[in-house]
C-alpha cells in the first residue's frame, strides 16, 4: 500500500490523533498525523488519516493555507473552543 | 524568495565557520546568542556538528567523514581515544555505557556529547591523525561512500580508491562547491558486489565496460538524483554518460555545479538534485552537462556489471554485506565483524585497532551496513585472529538477525526522532536470536529502524523496515512503528511496500515472528529469498501475511522517549536535564 504522504517526526504538531472521514454512504475512522507549518509567509495546516484504515478513499493528505491574520482567527477560536470544553 | 537557510548561509557559511567555531569555544556555550542558535546550529553543520535535541542543549553530536569508510589502524584509534575522552554525557548508555563510536550508513562516525568548548582538541587530536568533520553535514560534498576495500577486494573491476581520494580532496574545502542547494551524496563503486549502494545517492558513478575506438575500457555509468527521505524515494536515473576514471573528477564537478546553479533555493523539500532530474528528465541533464559543464564529448553509457552485484540484494544465493573473511587480490584476506546497529565502545574501538596492527593490517574499513572490515590478515594469522576475544563480541559469524540489523541514532539524541531506536533494536536482535528458528537458507536478514520519516536507516531498502510512529494502547500512547517490506537494492532495485502502520513497539518482535513463520511455510522453498517472497504477493496479501503480537519480549521504551530528556536517565523527566552545562559538565545557571 501506499507511503504516508506526510513527513512524520518530533516537530509534526500531533503524529496521533482519532480521526473520521465521512462521504456520501460512508463514514471511516482513523488514526491521523496532523502538522502546522509555515511557508512562504503563510500558514499551512496538513491532516492525513492512516490510509490502512480506510476503504473508501485513497490515500492522500488535506492540506489548508492560511494567511497570517486568517491563523490567528483560528487561534482565537481554538482557544475559546479549548475553554469550552475545559468548561463541559 | 530564497527560504531561510540559504539567507543564513549567505550571511557566513563553509571555511569561514571554523573562525566562528573557534571563537565560541573560547567564549563558551553561553556566547552563542541563544536568538541565533537556529542559525549557527544550521551553519555548524558543514563541520560536522549537529546541536543534540531539546533536553541536551550545548551538547553536539561530530560526525567525522571517512572517504569509503577507510582508515588506518592509527586513525581508529584516534578516534577511539578522543571518544573515550570526550564524547561522554552526564548518564551512561545501558547497552553501551559510557563512551562509545557509532558507525553510520554513510561510512562515518557520530561521536555524541561534544562541548563547543572541547571542539579545537578534538580537532586537533582527529586532524593530526588526518581525519577531519570537513562537511560531514551540511549543504554540500558530504562524505563520499563506496567499497572500503577497493584495491584489495579480489572481487573488483576498477580499485576506485585513488579516484575517491582525488574527489575527496578537490571537494572538500572548495569554494566553488562549498554551498549547494542541499546536501550532496557521491557513491563511487568499482567492484562487482554493488557495494556503493549507488542508487540511493545524488551521484553516482557504477562499474561499467564499454567499447571506445574499438577498445574496451573499463570506467562508470553516471546516474544522478537517488534518495529515499520522506515519500519521494527516489532510485538514481541513468543520464547515458560512461566516464573514463581520469575523467571522473571533471563529471563529478560539473554535476555538482550544475545542481549549484540550477538546484531550487527557494524550497528546502524540493532542493535535492532528484527533484531536478524529475522536472528536467534525464535527458535534460545530460544535454545540460555537456553543453555548459564539461569541455569534452561525453560518451554514451557501457555495459554495468548489475547483474552481479549481491550487495544488500537480498539474494538467497549469497550474503548481502562483508561479514566474514573473504579473499584479498594480494592473497591475504580481510575480515568483516558485525557490530550491532552499527555502536562499537570506545575501549573496543582502541582495542581493535591495536588488534588490526598488531596483525599487520593497513586497513579498517566501515561499511554502509554499520559494520568494520579488518583487511590484510594473512593465511597464517587468520585462525589466531578469529579467536581473539574481541571478536567474540563483534563477530565475523553473527546470528542471522543479529547480522542485518541497522538503527539510526533515534530519541536519544536525534532532534527528530519520535522514537527510542538503537537500543530497542539490540533488544529486538537478542529476542529474535532467542526466540525465533531461522528460516532455511537465510544467512543474513536485513532489519533497518529507522525513527521517523527522514529515513536515516535506510529502512525503504531492507527486508523487514521499521518507521517510528505513536500508537495508542490500553489507552496510553506509545511508540510504534510503520512496517514496510521486501526492499532492496542489486540488479534490480526495490523499495519496500509498506504494508502495517502503528505497530506497538513491544508487539513488533512478535509480529516478526509471525511473518517469518508465514514465509517459512507458504515460500516456495529455501531458494526463494524473502525479497523474492514479498515481490510475488499483492498489497492485501502482505499487509495480511502477519499480526503483531505481544510475546516474552519486554520494551523498557514503551513510553514517549521523546518527552524526555534522556530516555536512559534514572529520572528522565525534561525538568531534571542538567543541560546546558558548561566546558567542564557543570549545569549553568538558568536566566529564568
Amino acid at each position: 500500500m501506499a507511503d504516508r504522504v506526510m513527513k512524520v517526526n518530533a516537530f509534526t504538531t500531533f503524529d496521533l490523533l482519532d480521526a473520521s472521514v465521512e462521504g456520501h454512504g460512508f463514514e471511516e475512522e482513523a488514526l491521523a498525523t496532523f502538522n502546522v507549518r509555515t511557508a512562504r509567509e503563510a500558514v499551512t495546516l496538513e491532516l492525513e488519516l492512516d490510509n490502512t484504515a480506510l476503504e473508501h478513499v485513497p490515500p492522500h493528505a488535506d492540506r489548508v493555507t492560511l494567511s497570517a491574520a486568517e491563523a490567528r482567527t483560528l487561534a482565537t477560536e481554538l482557544q475559546n473552543a479549548a475553554d469550552r470544553a475545559d468548561g463541559d | 524568495m530564497p527560504s531561510k537557510v540559504e539567507r543564513w548561509k549567505d550571511e557566513t557559511y563553509g571555511m569561514e565557520v571554523r573562525d566562528h567555531l573557534l571563537r565560541f569555544a573560547e567564549d563558551g556555550w553561553d556566547a552563542i546568542p541563544e536568538d541565533e542558535h537556529d542559525a549557527w546550529f544550521e551553519r555548524f553543520k558543514w563541520w560536522g556538528l549537529y546541536h543534540q535535541r531539546k533536553g541536551q542543549e550545548s551538547y553536539f553530536m561530530m560526525r567525522i567523514g571517512t572517504p569509503m569508510g577507510r582508515m588506518t589502524p592509527e586513525q581508529l584509534r584516534t578516534v577511539g581515544e578522543v571518544a573515550r575522552e570526550y564524547a561522554t554525557g552526564p548518564v551512561e548508555n545501558p547497552e553501551f555505557g559510557e563512551a562509545y563510536a557509532d558507525f553510520t550508513t554513510r561510512q562515518s562516525i557520530q561521536l555524541h556529547w561534544i562541548k563547543v568548548e572541547d571542539i579545537p582538541d578534538i580537532w586537533d587530536e582527529l586532524e593530526s591523525a588526518g581525519l577531519s568533520t570537513i562537511q560531514a553535514c551540511g549543504d554540500s560534498w558530504r562524505n563520499i561512500v563506496g567499497s572500503p576495500v577497493a584495491g584489495r577486494d579480489a572481487d573488483e573491476l576498477i580499485d576506485v580508491w585513488p579516484i575517491v581520494q582525488e574527489l575527496h580532496e578537490t571537494f572538500k574545502g572548495n569554494d566553488l562547491y562549498t554551498n549547494l542547494p542541499r546536501k550532496w551524496k557521491v557513491a563511487m563503486t568499482g567492484d562487482r558486489r554493488g557495494s556503493g549502494q549507488g542508487d540511493i545517492n545524488d551521484l553516482a558513478f557504477e562499474p561499467a565496460i564499454k567499447e571506445l575506438d574499438g577498445e574496451e575500457v573499463e570506467g562508470f555509468n553516471v546516474n544522478v538524483g537517488g534518495g529515499l527521505a520522506r515519500k519521494e524515494p527516489r532510485f538514481a536515473r541513468d543520464i547515458d554518460v560512461f566516464c573514463r576514471p581520469e575523467n571522473a573528477t571533471d563529471v563529478a564537478a560539473g554535476l555538482s555545479a550544475l545542481f549549484r546553479d540550477y538546484g531550487d533555493r527557494e524550497d528546502r523539500f524540493n532542493a535535492r538534485i532528484k527533484f531536478l532530474v524529475d522536472e528536467w528528465g534525464p535527458e535534460k541533464v545530460r544535454s545540460v552537462l555537456q553543453e555548459e559543464y564539461v569541455d569534452y564529448e561525453l560518451p554514451t553509457a557501457g555495459e554495468d556489471l548489475r547483474d552481479e552485484y549481491d550487495y544488500n540484494a537480498g539474494r538467497a544465493d549469497a550474503a548481502g554485506d562483508y561479514i566474514g573473511v573473504h579473499d584479498q587480490s594480494d592473497g591475504r584476506n580481510f575480515v568483516g565483524l558485525s557490530v550491532l546497529v552499527g555502536r562499537m565502545a570506545a575501549e573496543d574501538v582502541i582495542d581493535l585497532a591495536d588488534l588490526a596492527e598488531a596483525y599487520g593490517s593497513e586497513m579498517i574499513g566501515l561499511t554502509q551496513r554499520q559494520n568494520v572490515i579488518v583487511g590484510d590478515i594473512a593465511d597464517e594469522d587468520l585462525d589466531s585472529f578469529l579467536a581473539e576475544p574481541l571478536l567474540s563480541e563483534h563477530s565475523p559469524d553473527p546470528h542471522p538477525f543479529m547480522r542485518g540489523s541497522i538503527a539510526c541514532t533515534g530519541t536519544e539524541y536525534c532532534s527528530l526522532s519520535i522514537v527510542e531506536t538503537k537500543n530497542r533494536m539490540v533488544r529486538y536482535g537478542r529476542w529474535l536470536r532467542d526466540n525465533v528458528p531461522v528460516p532455511e537458507g537465510v544467512e543474513d536478514f536485513h532489519i533497518h529502524l529507522s525513527g521517523c520519516t527522514a529515513s536515516c536507516a535506510q529502512p525503504q531498502i531492507a527486508d523487514i523496515s521499521l518507521r517510528g510512529m505513536k500508537t495508542r494502547k490500553d489507552g496510553d500512547a506509545v511508540e510504534a512503528f510503520d512496517v514496510g517490506l521486501g526492499g532492496g537494492l542489486g540488479e534490480n532495485p526495490q523499495f519496500a511496500d509498506w504494508v502495517k502502520m502503528r505497530v506497538p513497539a513491544d508487539e513488533v518482535p512478535g509480529y516478526i515472528a509471525n511473518l517469518l513463520e508465514t514465509y517459512e511455510r507458504e515460500r516456495a522453498g529455501p531458494e526463494e529469498s524473502f525479497r523474492d517472497f514479498v515481490a510475488d504477493r499483492d498489497e492485501d496479501d502482505l499487509a495480511d501475511l502477519a499480526e503483531g503480537e505481544e510475546t516474552s519480549y519486554e520494551d523498557p521504551y514503551l513510553g514517549n522517549t521523546k518527552m524526555t530528556w534522556y530516555p536512559y536517565a534514572e529520572d528522565d523527566d525534561m525538568n531534571a536535564s542538567p543541560a546546558p552545562t558548561d566546558g567542564h559538565g557543570e549545569p549553568l545557571p538558568s536566566d529564568d
